[in-house]
């Protein structure tokens, strides 16, 4: 467990990052309600003339399957660009190492796997990436991946919004995220991690001789503007192989408590947005409370045994701290690492598992869409049990709704497990070395979790750069970043026009109701979950294998 | 017929272009100019740290405080070789310590004074947040300024 101190801080950072989170909300919202605000006059001429080049009607309102459709396209595009300067960089500017063109397999892995907000990285950057290949394929990525998650959030609440006609317009949501959120926010954050120790340069590699005369290579770059976008739009994928446990990634305790900081930050003010864009802020307290909550048990879970300074930990961090951030990381689905996974005990490596299960906890910029998914989950059990007919913002919820909730829920269970079946039953698992122990299984299983999650924290690194393991967890990465997304998409434009009466039955936005949604959440989520961590993390737990995975 | 194709071109186009435009424009502006202006600005604002905080020693850069580099003579004091990124440019206050009898035999500096070089070079703590530690190549390099009778043949 941990001291008194270390409790202390846990509580100040969570408390300053909901305050800056609540403090921004009124800002962020504006964004999708298009009131006035003090930067138009600075800000308006470009969005107006980037509508104009890219021929966008922002006056257009789009239904659901137009606004996912533009999505959709928009990131397949974006894929198809960042692939081909990912294969082809050998040839192009900006790389003064050098670097080849990476394989097929893997540059559609690094494109998809980034494109949708995932980050799960199987190469090395410092070995493998040129500069022009991390700003203008991965930094790219970064901005609109996090752009285009909370465009799908702020079309999913539009939905559910008293007098809403449609979804909003796709591209309007997505330059204005860009123009007044994502890239202001980090300009400021890439400055900062400057002035902290992160370096950002375009000049190559510095070779040194040390001072016992040998030769040693500092492998620089443009870094901080990567870090800055990936803790910030919950991407994770990091420049250096060893991710933000790299110092030249998170040179001292100040950058970690900052990137900790800037994980939660975008998903936990989206909360206060939601009832900002209802017009019923008391209705993100059942989300608040709800993520809050189940981030707190991820975190106890994390803490019951405290990992210790010692191999695959950062002197600069230490185990608390590692720990700390492993559980931030994975609820606030980034998926940056500051220590080795195989350096975390079992339990919190259950933990991060279980972070990426809810996606909710406080998630990315999809968090909200998650708890809304489980929110309407709730309000049909409940409705079970009371025999009432079940409702949510006075609308009430029929079969169809029931059936596209529970659709996306099941979507992320199926896309984990079948896979992690096939990994072993290929013998692709064992191709890369995964022996078929709790360990190993573990490790199968965490692969495909980060994949359907779009988290990206991973135990293989570069080591899973096979054909199997590129192509099957960029399947899996598709399906479980657009599945979901449409499934929540339909369910919330269907809503547009239905009948609304006062609320009657239950009170989604009490305390009480708060209580049973953790409740149900953990209930779903364990009941399908439980047999495989059983066979991973928590037979590891049990055989004792402390500190040894992996 | 004719006039209806036509016309469903244009709606075609009309619904492609933005997903064409969108795609090359926020390119430009994420991918290009946002890191581009950071290593402008960096560069001329906060070189030292943009370039990876690079330190001398008589005229010659030899290395980066942030990235741990070997050492294996008696005289210096050793980084870690164990941790997650392989290059941890740190040790605990308690490692420092425990090699202070190695380099004062080796070199016959007082311990007092390697004690004190060790506690001016310790960092990391801010206000209540994590526990002491020394930056290696750094407190070397101290070692080498402050006593460079004991070091002279060495570098």
């Amino acid at each position: 467990m941990i001291d008194a101190a270390q409790g202390f801080s846990v509580i100040l950072i969570l408390g300053v990052s909901v305050a800056i989170s609540w403090l921004i909300s009124p800002y962020v919202t504006g964004i999708f309600t298009r009131a006035p605000s003090r930067v138009d006059r600075l800000l308006n001429p470009v969005e107006n003339l980037i509508y104009r080049l890219a021929g966008v009607e922002p006056t257009h309102g789009m239904g659901w399957k137009e606004y996912f459709l533009s999505g959709l396209l928009v990131n397949i595009l974006q894929m198809a660009v960042a692939f081909v300067i990912l294969s082809s960089q050998g040839m192009l500017p900006l790389n003064p190492q050098s670097f080849p063109g990476l394989n097929w397999d893997l540059s559609i892995h690094t494109a998809v796997s980034f494109a949708t907000n995932t980050n799960l990285q199987h190469y090395t950057g410092e070995t493998m990436l040129s500069y022009l290949s991390q700003m203008a394929a991965v930094q790219f990525l970064q901005f609109t991946s996090a752009a285009t998650g909370i465009c799908m959030f702020a079309a999913i609440v539009r939905g559910f919004t008293v007098g809403s006609k449609d979804m909003g317009n796709f591209y309007v949501d997505f330059v204005r995220t860009l123009t007044r959120l994502l890239i202001p926010l980090g300009f400021v954050v890439a400055l900062i991690l400057v002035w902290l120790g992160v370096p950002q340069t375009l000049s190559g590699h510095v070779m040194v001789v040390t001072v016992e005369g040998a030769t040693q290579k500092l492998p620089v770059g443009p870094v901080a503007s990567l870090v800055s976008i990936m803790q910030l739009g919950n991407n994770g994928g990091g420049y250096y192989g060893a991710n933000a446990a790299h110092p030249f990634m998170n040179p001292n305790p100040q950058s970690n408590i900052l990137e900790m900081v800037l994980m939660l930050l975008l998903p936990t003010s989206l909360i206060f947005v939601f009832g900002e864009l209802l017009g019923k802020k008391r209705e993100a307290r059942p989300i608040l409370i709800g993520a809050y909550t189940l981030f707190g048990i991820n975190l106890f879970i994390a803490f019951i045994n405290a990992t210790h300074l010692g191999p695959g930990i950062e002197t600069r961090i230490g185990g608390f701290f590692s720990t700390f951030w492993t559980v931030v990381s994975t609820s606030a689905t980034t998926g940056s690492v500051n220590a080795q996974l195989a350096a975390m005990h079992p339990l919190a490596i259950l933990s991060a598992l279980l972070g990426m299960l809810i996606q909710a906890a406080p998630g990315s910029g999809v968090g909200v869409m998650y708890m809304v998914m489980y929110v309407v989950i709730t309000v049909f059990i409940v409705g079970l049990m009371s025999g009432r007919t079940p409702e949510y913002l006075g609308i009430k919820i029929t079969g169809r709704d029931v059936r596209l909730v529970m659709l996306a829920f099941l979507i992320h269970p199926a896309i984990i497990l079948i896979p992690t079946i096939v990994a072993y039953a290929s013998g692709a698992a064992a191709a890369i070395g995964v022996g078929s122990d709790s360990l190993g299984f573990t490790q199968v299983l965490y692969e495909y979790t980060t994949s359907a999650a779009n988290n990206g924290s991973d135990f293989f690194g570069a080591s899973a750069n096979t054909v199997f393991f590129n192509i099957s967890t960029a399947i899996v990465i598709f399906l479980g970043r657009y599945a979901p997304i449409g499934l929540m998409l339909a369910l919330s434009g269907s809503m547009i026009g239905r009948k609304r009466g006062t609320v009657v039955g239950l009170k989604t936005d009490s305390i009480s109701f708060s209580m049973v949604l953790v409740g149900s959440i953990i209930i779903v989520v364990a009941l399908t979950f439980f047999p495989f961590l059983a066979l991973g993390p928590i037979l590891s737990f049990f055989q004792g294998y402390v500190n040894g995975l992996g | 017929m004719k006039d209806r194709k036509s016309r469903l071109n244009e709606k075609e186009r009309a619904s492609y272009k933005p997903i064409i435009g969108i795609t090359i424009i926020s390119l430009l502006m994420c991918g290009l100019s946002f890191p581009l202006l950071i290593t402008g600005l960096a560069q001329v604002l906060l070189s030292n740290q943009a370039n990876g905080q690079i330190v001398q020693l008589n005229g010659r850069s030899v290395g980066s405080t942030l990235i741990a580099q070997n050492f294996t003579l008696p005289i210096f004091f050793h980084p870690r070789n164990d941790s997650a990124s392989g290059v941890d440019p740190h040790i605990t206050l308690q490692d420092a310590y425990a090699q202070i009898s190695r380099i004062h035999n080796a070199t016959g500096i007082p311990s007092s004074a390697l004690e004190e070089i060790v506690n001016q070079n310790t960092e990391g703590v801010l206000l209540i947040f994590g526990s002491p530690y020394v930056n290696v190549l750094r407190v070397n390099l101290m070692l080498i300024k402050t006593f460079p009778s004991a070091y002279k043949d060495s570098v």
